[in-house]
């Protein structure tokens, strides 16, 4: 069980932001642009299509060896920050 | 045929109708810079391909030019451009995602632009056309041959102008666009 209040874990939670808005191309955006709780897709996200779902499923493999066994667990995991740091706390490999 | 509006892009200079627009910049920023100043509405423009942004900002000015009502859906305008290395930059950037074995991992944001003619899809997306779109790859730029090929393509009754030209982008220092609005006579 990650531990949320770790500083590890707020420190993961900015990477990820990082790593999202260089992966993406997001210009004009900074990581603290990006709500924790906030939706990454749809209407009130950052305009993020099918292709910025595939990049991200390459994101975790690259920085964290996580291999995704369908792509479509992708919308649960992709759905915020927090969730996305969730599912890489518990399932990293590097 | 007659080209109702020009545009012309080089690495270093921006001519619209003729007259220059004055940049700071020069390549890729310069491009950068042309969509801050005059666009700044479509943040998709970072997720493009170089031969895209070169495309989508000269038409952009092209359009401006015009200024015509945009984005309204038409089946009435082509899109016909033509280019010598295809999509070379955006190949290679693909290629490094994938160079080395122990760091192999493709990009698909990278490679969707690995086709030259998805500038031309750009065009449309933008700009709601859902008319003829071609881009042709040609030995090298002969605006003779051009003309000639664009004769048949737009030679359906629907068609009734023509965003077309020369666009080319094989490296950061090197981009080259030279378009224009073309109105078909009779219509």
């Amino acid at each position: 069980m990650p531990n949320y209040k770790s500083f590890n874990y707020m420190e993961l939670k900015e990477e990820l932001k990082t790593r999202i808005i260089e992966a993406l191309n997001l210009e004009d955006i900074m990581p603290s642009d990006i709500d924790d709780d906030a939706p990454l897709f749809g209407d009130e996200g950052f305009g993020l299509d099918s292709i910025d779902a595939l990049e991200l499923i390459v994101l975790l493999e690259k920085h964290y060896g996580i291999k995704l066994k369908d792509a479509k667990e992708g919308k649960q995991i992709f759905k915020s920050v927090n969730l996305m740091a969730d599912f890489v706390a518990r399932n990293r490999k590097k | 045929m007659e080209a109702t509006h020009t545009v012309t892009i080089t690495n270093s200079s921006v001519m619209v109708d003729n007259r220059r627009l004055m940049t700071m910049q020069t390549g890729t920023a310069m491009l950068t810079e042309l969509y801050r100043d005059h666009v700044n509405d479509y943040p998709k423009f970072f997720k493009m391909d170089l031969l895209s942004r070169l495309g989508f900002i000269a038409t952009e000015l092209l359009l401006q030019a015009e200024g015509a009502t945009r984005f309204m859906e038409r089946t009435d305008r082509a899109v016909v451009l033509f280019n010598h290395t295809a999509s070379t930059q955006a190949d290679q950037a693909y290629e490094q995602t994938i160079h080395h074995r122990e760091q192999f991992f493709p990009s698909p944001s990278a490679f969707v632009y690995t086709l030259p003619n998805i500038v031309t899809g750009e065009i449309a997306i933008r700009n709601n056309y859902h008319g003829e779109t071609h881009l042709f790859i040609l030995p090298t730029r002969d605006t003779e041959l051009m003309r000639r090929m664009l004769g048949p393509i737009t030679a359906d009754p629907l068609t009734r102008s023509a965003v077309t030209g020369w666009i080319d982008a094989p490296d950061e220092h090197h981009i080259h666009a030279e378009l224009q609005i073309i109105q078909l006579y009779g219509t």
